[in-house]
C-alpha cells in the first residue's frame, strides 16, 4: 500500500489547516456507505468518548489527517492540530492466529460467494456470521482488540486526533473490502491466493502464482512486426472490411464505470469525486456519437 | 510544405499549419529499381514489373498535428474519397477514420476511465479507453485490418524501418483520440483553467483533477506523491482492467423450458415452467467454444479453457467476474452460495425480467449474453398487434374522393397472425404474465397492451376518422392509442383499394399518356405514368428514382400533360440543376409539343408583375435551383399544379435555402426525381419525404430521434422496417438490371445531352466567330479552307473546356457546362457500380477529362490515347474488363481507341465532343455494344445547346441518309458551305448560355 509523504505546512490558525489533507467525501450524517464501514464506526462509537467523537468527525471532513500509512495489524498517520508539528497518531489491531485463519478459509471456500464479492470490491453479506460460527469476530470488538495512541497532550484516549483516523478509516473501508482483513493480518494477495487454492488449485505453488492478479496481463503484443515489402499488401488496396457496425447508444446510466468502482482511495480533492466524473461523462456522450454518426 | 499546407487548409479550415510544426520524416516504402512505389495508379504510374520491391527510406516532409487537428481532419475526412477536386485520400486515412469513429463510440456508450501515465520523467492525465467485452473485438478486428502503410513512418537516422506492431499504433491513436474527445466536453471550462494554472493546488488529486479537464495534460506536482498517485490509480482501476484485459469472457445463456409435454392447444402455457440461466466461459480467441462453469471449478477443465491462463487465473478471472454480475443479478449472487456454480433458474417474470433489463445490463458491463432466437432484443418478433377494421363502398370511377373523406372503423386484435377473441384476450389478461406461450411459440406481451387491447374491444361504439388518419395508421406514421402497434389495417370497399395500391399489393388504375404525346412509353414507363398519376390525384408527393437512362424525363413529361387536360390550366414549375435546364426544354419540345414551356433562366428572365401573366400562358415552367431561392417571392405568388424537383438530392440538406423554399410552394402535387438510391441514404431522406408528404416522418428531431439514431447507431432492424413501410410507397426505383425493366428495353439507347455554356465559354465562342468572320472576307481557296477548319475546332475546343482551346494549363471545374454534366452524371454511374467509355476526338482534353476525373472521384481512371504503347493498350482493356475491381471509367480518344478494341464491361458510352461522321462515333459505341455485351447499352451524346455543335446535329438528323454520302469523308463538306450559311451554321443562340 503506498505511502503519502507531506512537506511541512505553514499553518498560522488554529487548528491549523492543511492544504489538501484527506478530506472525507461525506458530507453530512453518519460516516462511510456500505455495513461493514459502519461496522467499523460502531466499533469507536462504542467508546463513549462524547464530544471528542464531533469533533473528529469535523477534522475528518475539514481534511486535518495528512497523511496514513495501513500496515498489517496497524495503522499510522498524522493529524494536523493546533501545534506547527503534526501529532502522530498509531491504530495497532489485534491481528488473527494461523490456526483460526485455515479455520476461516475453510469456511469461506465452502461458498463461492465469499471469494467472488470480496474479488470484485464488495464485503461478503453474511460474511460475519462465517467468523462468528468460527469463535472468532471479523471487527474488532472489545477494547484489548484495538490499541490507539496519540502523541497529542490530550489525556484522554481515543482522542479527537485518533477519532478523526477513525472516520478517515471508515472510508476508505468502503472502497476496499479487503481493508479489515490486513488489518487482522492478512493481506490481499495472500487471501485471494488461499482462497483460489480452496478451489481446486492446489498442485501449482510456483513463485509466479504468488502474485495473484496483482498486476494486469500484459499487453497482447508488442514484439516488432515488421512492415511487408510486397506493395500490393504494404498499400492494402482492397476496400477496408468496414469495422463490424455495433450498437451504439448513449447509456441511460452516467459514468457506470466510475459507480462501479466508486470513490477513489482517500481521495483529497477539493470537488467531489463521482458527481464531478459524472457531469464530464454526461457532457461526453453527444460529442462521441457524434463523431460516431460522422457529423 | 507549402502543398501540404495547402492540402491542409483546403481540408480543414480549423487547421492553420505552423512553419515550426512541418518535419522531414523518413517513410519506408516499397521501392522497385530506385523508384518508390505508388500506392494507386490515381496518383503515380507504375513502375514496370521488375525484380522484387524492397523497402527503402524515402524522406517525406509531414505536418505533426496535435489530436484536436487531427480529429478535425478525420471527421472531414469521414467516408470520402476525394476531399477536394485532386485531393485524394490514401487507405491509412480513411483506415484512421474507422478509428476515430470507433473512438467516438467508445466515449458515446462511456467506456473509458480517468488515469494517469508517467512520460519521461513527467506525468500527464489521460482519458484512458477501457475494452470491455465485444469491444475488445472490434479492437483486433480494427488491429487485423491496419494497411502497413499506416505504420511506415520512421525518423530520420534511423536504420531500418522500425515496425511498431499494429496493435500499439492503434491503440496509441484510440487513446489519443478519445481523450481528446472527452476533454472537449470540458471546453467550456478551458478560458477558466488557463489563468488558474499558475496557482498551486491544495492536494495532489485536484492537481491530477485539474489536468484532466484542462487543455494541457500535464500533471504539477511533487514527482514522488505522483508516481504514488499513478499506483492507486491503478488499484483502483483493478477490478476492471482485470476483465478488460482478459483473454476469457464470462458469458451467460437463457435456456427455455424444455418443451416435453405438448401443451392442449389454445391454453396458454405460462406458469410452472422453469428456465435456466447457464454460466459460460468463452475464449476470445476461441468464440466458438463454451465451456460451462459448472465443470470449470475443477482445475483440469480451467487450464484447458485458455491457452494464455493457467487454472488458477481463469478460476480468479470467474470469480472477480462472478462477483461483479451478481451485483447486476441478485440471481447470480444466490446462486453463489454454493462451492461450485453452474447457473439459476427462473419463473416466467424472472425470465422476462432477465430478458428485458439483466440481460442489458449485464452486456453493458461487458459479459456476453445469449438469448433465444426469437428474442430480438427490441421484443418478440410476434407481438399483439390492432387493426382497424374500416368499412367503405366500392370505388365508383371520378367519384370526387378526398383524403379527407370520413370513415368509421372497430378494431381487431390478433397476436402474431393469429386473431384473438375477446374471451382469449381476458383469460391472456387474467395471467398478468409478460411471457406466454401461444401454440408452442415463446411470446412477450405486455399486461397493460392486452387489458388495453380488451378495453378497446369491449367498447360498442364505432370510431371515426379521415381516410388520412387510415393511411396514416396503415403506414404507420400514427400510433394507436396508448402506443400499442398497428400490424395492419383491414378495410373494404375503395379505402382497401387505396390502401393497397399503396402497399403496391393491388395494380393501379391505367393512365395512358395523351393522344397528344408524341412518342412511345415502354410498359414499365407506363407503369411509371400510373404510379405518378395515382399519387398526385390523391394530393401525395411522389418521388420517382428510376436509374439513369430509364427515362424519368418523359414519364414526367407524360404526365404533365394527362394532369393538364383533366385538371385544369394551372401551370407546372419544374426545378433543375442550370446543366439540365437545356434538355428539359428540348425534351419537352420532342414530346410534349403542345405544351408552352417557359424557361425561366439566365439575366433575361422576367421579373415583377409580369411573371405572373406570363406564366399563365405557358403549361410549365423550368427554372433552377440557385432560382427557386433567389425569386422565390414570384414563385410563392402562383398556385402551382405541380411542383416538380429533378436531382431532387439538390434539397437532401434540409436546411439549404433551396430545400426551405422548396417546402414554402403551393402545389396540388409533388414529384421528385433522382437517380440516386436516396432510400439507402436514411439521412438524406427525411428532406425530401418532407417536401413530398410533410409531417410523415415527424420533425427532424423526432426523426433522429425514431429513426436515423436507431437506423445509423443502433442497427435497429425495426426501425429500418417501419422507415420502409412509411416511405415504401412514395419511392418508385426501377434498376435497368431489373428482369422486368431489361425484357422493355432496347439494347442499345441512344440519348443527346443539351447542355449550357458557361459565361467565360460564350464570351470566348463569342470572340472566336468574330475574329473568323473578318479574317474570313478576305480570304479564297486553300486559305479559306484552312480557316474554316481551324475555326470549327477552336469553336469545339470552346464548347469542350476554356482550358482546352487556351492550352494554358488553368483551372479545371467550374468552367464549362458539359464537363459539369460529365461529372454529374459519371458519379450516378459510379454509385449503381456501372462501367463507362469516354470519348473525345482531341488527345488533350483526353488529357484533361483522365486527369480531373480522377481528382474528382479519387478513384483510378484509364486514358488510352495514340502514345500509349501495344502492350500498355492491351494491359489497360484486360484490366478494365476484368475482375470487380477493375477501373470504372475509361477514356479514350477517338483515335486510338476507336477501333479493334473490345471494352464489353462498358454499359455507358459517353461521346464528350461530336465527330460530324456518325459512323466513326458508331464504331466508337461498339467497342462496347457488341458481342459479349451482357447488358443494355446507353449512349449519351454531349452537345452544346445553341452552338454549332446542335446544329450540326440537327442537319445530320434531319439528313441521316444523305449525310452518310456526303459527311461521310469527314467536315471536308463544311468548307464548301457560303459565307452566309456559315454565319447561320456558327451563330450563337440565346440558350446557349446557361447562367
Amino acid at each position: 500500500m503506498g505511502r503519502w509523504y507531506y512537506r511541512n505546512y505553514y499553518t498560522p490558525a488554529a487548528p491549523r489547516e492543511v492544504k489538501g489533507g484527506i478530506k472525507a467525501q461525506t458530507k453530512r450524517g453518519g460516516f462511510g456507505q456500505s455495513w461493514w464501514a459502519k461496522r467499523w464506526i460502531a466499533v469507536l462509537e462504542s467508546f463513549n468518548i462524547g464530544a471528542r467523537l464531533g469533533r473528529g468527525r469535523a477534522y475528518a471532513r475539514r481534511g486535518q489527517v495528512a497523511s496514513i500509512a495501513i500496515g498489517k495489524g496497524s495503522v499510522t498517520a498524522a493529524v494536523q492540530g493546533t501545534r506547527s508539528k503534526p501529532y502522530s497518531v498509531a491504530i495497532t489491531v489485534k491481528t488473527l492466529s494461523g490456526p483460526e485463519w485455515a479455520k476461516i478459509l475453510k469456511a469461506l471456500s465452502e461458498q463461492v460467494i465469499f471469494a467472488a464479492k470480496l474479488l470484485a470490491g464488495e464485503m461478503p453479506d453474511d460474511i460475519e456470521d462465517v467468523f462468528r460460527q468460527q469463535n472468532v469476530s471479523l471487527f474488532p470488538v472489545k477494547l484489548k482488540d484495538l490499541q490507539t495512541s496519540c502523541s497529542c497532550p490530550d489525556w484522554s484516549n481515543p482522542c479527537k486526533h485518533i477519532a478523526a483516523v477513525y472516520y478517515v478509516l471508515g472510508e476508505e473501508f468502503d472502497r476496499d473490502p479487503f481493508l479489515i482483513f490486513r488489518l487482522r493480518g492478512m493481506d490481499r494477495d495472500e487471501l485471494v491466493k488461499k482462497l483460489g487454492e480452496a478451489h481446486g488449485h492446489r498442485e501449482r505453488k510456483e513463485g509466479k502464482l504468488d502474485r495473484g492478479i496483482e498486476k494486469p496481463e500484459p499487453e497482447l503484443t508488442s514484439a516488432s512486426d515488421p512492415l511487408p515489402e510486397d506493395p500490393d499488401i504494404f498499400w492494402q488496396s482492397l476496400v477496408l472490411a468496414r469495422t463490424e457496425e455495433k450498437e451504439v447508444s448513449i447509456p441511460p446510466q452516467s459514468a457506470a464505470l466510475i459507480k462501479r468502482l466508486g470513490n477513489f482511495p482517500l481521495w483529497r480533492g477539493r470537488e467531489h469525486f463521482v458527481e464531478s466524473l459524472e457531469r464530464v461523462y454526461s457532457a461526453a456522450s453527444p460529442i462521441g456519437l457524434d463523431i460516431y454518426l460522422g457529423k | 510544405m507549402e502543398e501540404l499546407a495547402r492540402v491542409l487548409a483546403a481540408a480543414v479550415p480549423e487547421i492553420r499549419p505552423e512553419k515550426k510544426r512541418f518535419q522531414d520524416l523518413v517513410a519506408w516504402l516499397p521501392t522497385r529499381a530506385g523508384e518508390a512505389i505508388p500506392s494507386s495508379p490515381v496518383i503515380g504510374e507504375q513502375p514496370p514489373k521488375r525484380g522484387k520491391a524492397k523497402l527503402r527510406p524515402w524522406i517525406v516532409t509531414a505536418y505533426q498535428t496535435d489530436w484536436s487537428e487531427a480529429v478535425d481532419l478525420l471527421c472531414a475526412c469521414s467516408r470520402k474519397r476525394v476531399l477536394a477536386p485532386g485531393i485524394v485520400l490514401g487507405n491509412d486515412l480513411s483506415y484512421w477514420t474507422e478509428g476515430l469513429r470507433f473512438a467516438g463510440a467508445l466515449v458515446a456508450r462511456q467506456q473509458y476511465l480517468p488515469s494517469i501515465e508517467a512520460d519521461e520523467g513527467d506525468f500527464r492525465a489521460v482519458w484512458a479507453p477501457v475494452y470491455l467485452g465485444d469491444d475488445s473485438e472490434v479492437l483486433m478486428q480494427l488491429e487485423r485490418t491496419m494497411p502497413p502503410v499506416a505504420r511506415a513512418l520512421s525518423d530520420i537516422g534511423s536504420p531500418e524501418a522500425t515496425g511498431t506492431p499494429a496493435i500499439d499504433r492503434l491503440k496509441t491513436f484510440l487513446k489519443g483520440t478519445l481523450d481528446h474527445l472527452v476533454r472537449l466536453a470540458c471546453r467550456e471550462e478551458w478560458s477558466v483553467r488557463k489563468k488558474a494554472t499558475g496557482t498551486a493546488f491544495e492536494s495532489i488529486h485536484d492537481a491530477w483533477f485539474f489536468a484532466l479537464r484542462s487543455q494541457d495534460d500535464l500533471i504539477r506536482g511533487d514527482k514522488l506523491e505522483l508516481a504514488a498517485l499513478a499506483e492507486s490509480v491503478c488499484n483502483w482501476a483493478r477490478p476492471i482492467s482485470v476483465t478488460a484485459l482478459s483473454p476469457l469472457r464470462l458469458c451467460f445463456r437463457l435456456e427455455e423450458p424444455s418443451m416435453s409435454e405438448a401443451p392442449k392447444r389454445g391454453r396458454p402455457r405460462s406458469s410452472e415452467e422453469s428456465w435456466y440461466v447457464r454460466y459460460l466461459l468463452q475464449p476470445r480467441d476461441d468464440l466458438s467454444l463454451l465451456v460451462p462453469v459448472e465443470d470449470s471449478w475443477s482445475n483440469s477443465v480451467a487450464k484447458s479453457v485458455s491457452r494464455q491462463m493457467t487454472g488458477a487465473k481463469v478460476t480468479e478471472y470467474l470469480l472477480t467476474s462472478l462477483g461483479q454480475a451478481s451485483s447486476v443479478c441478485r440471481e447470480i449472487a444466490a446462486s453463489l452460495k454454493s462451492a461450485r456454480p453452474g447457473g439459476f433458474t427462473l419463473d416466467p417474470q424472472g425470465a422476462h425480467d432477465f430478458l428485458t433489463e439483466k440481460a442489458l445490463l449485464l452486456r453493458q458491463s461487458g459479459f456476453g449474453v445469449m438469448l433465444p432466437a426469437w428474442w430480438t432484443g427490441k421484443g418478440t418478433k410476434v407481438r399483439l398487434s390492432l387493426s382497424p377494421r374500416v368499412k367503405s363502398p366500392k370505388m365508383k370511377a371520378g367519384s370526387g374522393l378526398s383524403l379527407g373523406e370520413i370513415v368509421q372503423f372497430d378494431w381487431e386484435v390478433a397476436i402474431g397472425d393469429e386473431k384473438m377473441t375477446l374471451q382469449e384476450l381476458k383469460s391472456l389478461a387474467a395471467l398478468k404474465a409478460p411471457l406466454v406461450s401461444i401454440r408452442g411459440q415463446w411470446v412477450e406481451i405486455d399486461p397493460d397492451h392486452i387489458q388495453t387491447a380488451v378495453d378497446l374491444l369491449s367498447r360498442k361504439a364505432q370510431e371515426r376518422v379521415t381516410v388520412r388518419d387510415v393511411v396514416q395508421l396503415a403506414l404507420g406514421v400514427k400510433e394507436a392509442p396508448r402506443g400499442l402497434p398497428v400490424e395492419k389495417v383491414k378495410a373494404t370497399g375503395w379505402v382497401s383499394t387505396l390502401l393497397k395500391q399503396l402497399e403496391g399489393s393491388s395494380g393501379l388504375v391505367d393512365i395512358l399518356p395523351d393522344p397528344a404525346f408524341s412518342g412511345e412509353l415502354r410498359p414499365y414507363q407506363l407503369r411509371g405514368l400510373s404510379w405518378l398519376g395515382f399519387l398526385s390525384q390523391w394530393g401525395m408527393g411522389a418521388c420517382l428514382a428510376d436509374d439513369m437512362g430509364l427515362g424519368k424525363t418523359v414519364q414526367t413529361l407524360a404526365l404533365i400533360q394527362r394532369y393538364r387536360r383533366s385538371n385544369g390550366k394551372k401551370p407546372v414549375l419544374l426545378v433543375c440543376p442550370t446543366t439540365v435546364v437545356n434538355n428539359w426544354q428540348k425534351e419537352a419540345f420532342r414530346f410534349t409539343p403542345d405544351l408552352p414551356v417557359l424557361v425561366h433562366h439566365g439575366a433575361s428572365r422576367r421579373k415583377g408583375t409580369g411573371f405572373g401573366k406570363e406564366v399563365a400562358k405557358h403549361a410549365m415552367v423550368i427554372s433552377s435551383y440557385g432560382l427557386l431561392h433567389r425569386d422565390l417571392k414570384l414563385f410563392q405568388d402562383i398556385h402551382w399544379s405541380g411542383l416538380i424537383l429533378d436531382e431532387a438530392q439538390n434539397i437532401k440538406n434540409p436546411e439549404t435555402r433551396q430545400a426551405k423554399a422548396a417546402r414554402s410552394l403551393n402545389a396540388d402535387y409533388r414529384i421528385a426525381l433522382t437517380g440516386t438510391p436516396v432510400e439507402n441514404n436514411v439521412g438524406d431522406l427525411w428532406s425530401i419525404m418532407e417536401f413530398l408528404n410533410p409531417g410523415f416522418l415527424g420533425s427532424q428531431a423526432e426523426f433522429k430521434r425514431k429513426f436515423f439514431v436507431p437506423i445509423q447507431a443502433e442497427r435497429d432492424p425495426q426501425a429500418a422496417e417501419r422507415l420502409r413501410r412509411i416511405t415504401g410507397p412514395f419511392v418508385l426505383r426501377r434498376l435497368k438490371t431489373d428482369r422486368s425493366i431489361i425484357a422493355d428495353l432496347p439494347d442499345k439507347m441512344e440519348m443527346k445531352v443539351f447542355c449550357p455554356l458557361t459565361k467565360e465559354q460564350a464570351s470566348l465562342y463569342a470572340a472566336v466567330v468574330k475574329e473568323t468572320e473578318e479574317e474570313l472576307k478576305s480570304s479564297e481557296g486553300m486559305k479559306r479552307r484552312g480557316l474554316i477548319l481551324a475555326t470549327l475546332s477552336k469553336l469545339k475546343q470552346v464548347c469542350n473546356h476554356p482550358a482546352h482551346f487556351l492550352g494554358d494549363n488553368s483551372a479545371i471545374p467550374g468552367r464549362s457546362g458539359k464537363l459539369a454534366r460529365l461529372t454529374e452524371m459519371l458519379e450516378e454511374v459510379l454509385q449503381i457500380g456501372d462501367r463507362a467509355l469516354v470519348f473525345s476526338q482531341f488527345a488533350e482534353m483526353g488529357k484533361l477529362l483522365h486527369e480531373h476525373l480522377q481528382e474528382m472521384f479519387g478513384i483510378e481512371v484509364l486514358y488510352l490515347h495514340g502514345g500509349v504503347t501495344k502492350q500498355n493498350r492491351d494491359r489497360m482493356v484486360e484490366r478494365f474488363q476484368d475482375g470487380p475491381d477493375g477501373p470504372s471509367i475509361f477514356v479514350l480518344s477517338l483515335k486510338a481507341g476507336g477501333t479493334g478494341l473490345n471494352l464489353t464491361a462498358a454499359n455507358h458510352v459517353f461521346h464528350f465532343d461530336r465527330w460530324w461522321n456518325p459512323a466513326v462515333e458508331n464504331q466508337a459505341t461498339d467497342r462496347a455494344f457488341r458481342i459479349g455485351q451482357k447488358k443494355n447499352v446507353q449512349v449519351h451524346k454531349f452537345v452544346c445547346a445553341g452552338t454549332l455543335e446542335e446544329k450540326i446535329d440537327e442537319m445530320i438528323e434531319q439528313k441521316k441518309e444523305i449525310a452518310e454520302k456526303i459527311v461521310g469523308a469527314g467536315e471536308g463538306w463544311i468548307t464548301e458551305l457560303s459565307n452566309k450559311d456559315l454565319k447561320e451554321l456558327w451563330k450563337l443562340r440565346k440558350e446557349a448560355l446557361g447562367e
